[in-house]
């Protein structure tokens, strides 16, 4: 660390620190200024919006990009979306609100643009200095805080399988985040590898624009329309919990037999999980490509060969270009492995109710998971959580020292068990579980203390 | 805001959209001199549960708010002034309200008079509202839902119904104590008393508490 400048650290007193300026630190951010602290929020780009700002350099967004969850179940609680907007509002609309949110609630004075956070370590027991790098080369700084919050996200390491022969392939190999504009696959044969919600939308956009649209698929999932029943297929679908028990999973059943003898009849593998247990397919226009011939299904990449792309079941495609819409890494470079329950190589940090370091007190991350269901509203009840858990902290620790116990059993509630093997599924957590166990952790924190 | 609301009203159905009046006087729209502009001030979102919505404000109330510094804004929920009508009941007057301050620049200061009280209300349990100003609530719910980020709080009511259940229940539920003005509430909207009743509200809004 001798890069570092030798100055002293400036103290930032019980100032909060937050990492990251897209959804999930715009929301840390009001609701820590909700509840008194001063708050710095670092962004290591130019810009507000994180994922969803097509003028952040890393921006994974692909061409027309929309929310796969209706407006309803994804805006933030305490902040709406407008009600003319369409039940499932484009990228452009979801930057346009976070930028609302940002200018109704005053977050931008709190923002550091250009300011990469190079380091974290506790000091003094439960603080913690950071190193900023600013982008322009100039020197680091150090600054000390009461607590930090790492809102990063993970939509920022593309992950990219590797195939034999890959390296030798003659044609164009993109990952989706890399695929900026759709006019690309236009007259040209197009592989698109990887079934997730971007594979699909990227697929569906090859079918329209391209000569020819092969999309390959390595195990099932559930395909859902956007809307079931004549409603948002997630309103939908979480409306019927409202329902007894014993009805829920006939009407459940009731709303997706049909689109699942659909996939099968398109040659589709029957799913492995649950509907709930990892986001599902929401785009009705698949299927119905698949159905037209627009979209050729096919089953994993086996092997690369010269301009060639063989597949498990024996057939081959020679692309122009090939897609790879394999999905993401979560990477939180800033902060030392152990701090967030990282053991051994795996990029994947075992936080205490998918939020709270397991180590020190003061440390949380926001966003870490993947719910399958609209995920600024957990952004919120997390940051909300974990707002409320620093405010007592400070006040009263004796309570403090008894909700940590509460998170701990909490904690151990809601993984999904699930057998697939994509990196997604290391962040997937139950979302109605999940809501329960945060709705319990927040009821904790808000009632009055035990006089 | 609970959680568990949260989830609840995720799973009922959104009240039908409609194109809402809403009427605005900016500090920069008064021509006269003195007139001050504070950018940091909070904008003044106002309702009322008479028919007219908007325009009930739009002769005294806006011009003094926005002539204070602030952005003055009143909105006609369903059914009142031009808004069209729409099915939905009180909380469908609420969600007006909520998507009203949601298109103003910054986080609003709710003013609710008569019924109108009773949609501020709910509006703040699902808002982070600046502020939360009742003037002669009526039909109030049983139990206002504790206002989301703890705004402070003021209920004004007329001399003549000080004593009303109404008012009374609605300051042991917010734990204040009412501010009285002169006269009931038909007399909030114009007259001596009006003003006496604005500038009360605005030095209270401008007070640090």
């Amino acid at each position: 660390m001798q890069e570092y400048s030798s100055q002293a650290a400036y103290d930032r007193g019980e100032a909060v620190c937050v990492i990251g300026a897209g959804a999930a630190g715009l929301i840390a951010v009001k609701n820590l200024r909700e509840n008194g602290f001063e708050v710095d929020c670092y962004e290591r780009d130019t810009v507000l919006g994180g994922l969803w700002n097509p003028e952040n350099q890393h921006s994974p967004l692909y061409p027309h990009t929309h929310l796969v969850t209706s407006r309803s179940q994804t805006e933030i609680p305490d902040f709406p979306m407008p009600d003319d907007w369409p039940d499932y509002p484009s990228a452009a609309q979801m930057l346009d609100y976070l930028k609302r949110y940002a200018a109704h609630f005053g977050l931008a004075e709190h923002i550091w643009y250009g300011s990469e956070i190079s380091h974290i370590e506790p000091v003094e027991g439960s603080r913690f200095e950071i190193v900023v790098k600013p982008a322009a080369g100039s020197a680091a700084r150090r600054l000390r805080y009461g607590a930090v919050i790492i809102a990063t996200g993970h939509h920022w390491v593309p992950n990219l399988p590797s195939y034999p022969g890959q390296d030798g392939f003659r044609g164009t190999i993109l990952h989706s985040s890399q695929l900026k504009d759709g006019s690309r696959l236009r007259g040209k044969t197009v592989l698109v590898v990887g079934g997730g919600n971007s594979g699909i939308d990227i697929a569906c956009e090859a079918a329209v624009n391209a000569a020819e649209c092969v999309h390959s698929v390595r195990r099932g999932y559930w395909y859902l329309p956007k809307y079931l029943g004549g409603e948002p297929a997630d309103y939908a679908l979480a409306r019927l919990q409202r329902r007894p028990r014993w009805l829920r999973g006939f009407l459940t059943d009731r709303l997706l037999k049909g689109h699942r003898e659909l996939s099968a009849r398109m040659g589709m593998e029957a799913p492995d999980h649950k509907h709930t247990d990892e986001e599902p397919i929401r785009n009705g226009r698949y299927l119905e490509h698949v159905g037209d011939g627009s979209i050729q299904h096919r089953g994993e990449v086996t092997r690369f060969d010269g301009g060639e792309v063989a597949f498990t079941d024996g057939t081959t495609v020679r692309p122009d270009v090939v897609v790879l819409a394999t999905g993401y890494k979560p990477k939180i470079g800033c902060c030392p492995p152990g701090l967030l329950g990282v053991d051994g190589d795996s990029p994947y940090p075992k936080l205490l109710a998918r939020m709270f370091s397991p180590r020190v007190e003061t440390l949380a991350v926001a966003g870490l998971v993947e719910p399958g269901v609209g995920a600024l509203p957990i952004f919120h009840w997390q940051t909300h959580a974990i707002a409320h858990w620093l405010h007592i902290r400070k006040g009263d620790p004796e309570r403090a020292a008894n909700f940590r116990q509460q998170v701990v059993s909490e904690s151990a509630q809601y993984a999904v068990d699930s057998t697939g093997v994509s990196p997604r599924h290391h962040l997937a957590v139950d979302a109605e579980e999940y809501l329960a166990g945060l709705g319990r952790i927040i009821d904790t924190l808000e009632q009055e203390p035990a006089k | 805001m609970s959680l568990q609301v949260w989830v609840r009203r995720t799973r009922t159905p959104e009240p039908a959209s409609v194109k809402r009046e809403i009427a605005v006087i900016e500090p920069s729209d008064l021509l006269e001199i003195e007139a001050r502009d504070d950018p940091d001030a909070s904008p003044v979102l106002c309702c009322t549960g008479e028919s007219a919505g908007a325009a009930a404000f739009g002769g005294l109330w806006l011009k003094r708010i926005a002539g204070a510094g602030r952005y003055a804004a009143a909105v006609s929920v369903r059914g009142q002034g031009s808004t069209p009508a729409a099915p939905g009941g009180l909380e469908a007057c609420a969600h007006d309200v909520v998507q009203a301050a949601i298109g103003l620049p910054r986080q609003a200061v709710l003013v609710g008079h008569g019924s109108g009280a009773a949609w501020a209300a709910l509006a703040a349990g699902r808002y982070p509202a600046a502020a939360l100003v009742l003037v002669s609530p009526q039909k109030m719910p049983k139990q206002p839902p504790r206002p989301v980020g703890e705004p402070k709080v003021l209920l004004a009511v007329g001399e003549a119904e000080a004593q009303s259940k109404e008012a009374q229940a609605t300051a042991e539920a917010y734990g204040v104590a009412p501010l009285t003005f002169a006269g009931n509430s038909g007399d909030v909207f114009t007259g001596a008393g009006a003003e006496g009743l604005l500038d009360a509200v605005l030095s209270w809004l401008g007070s640090k508490d």
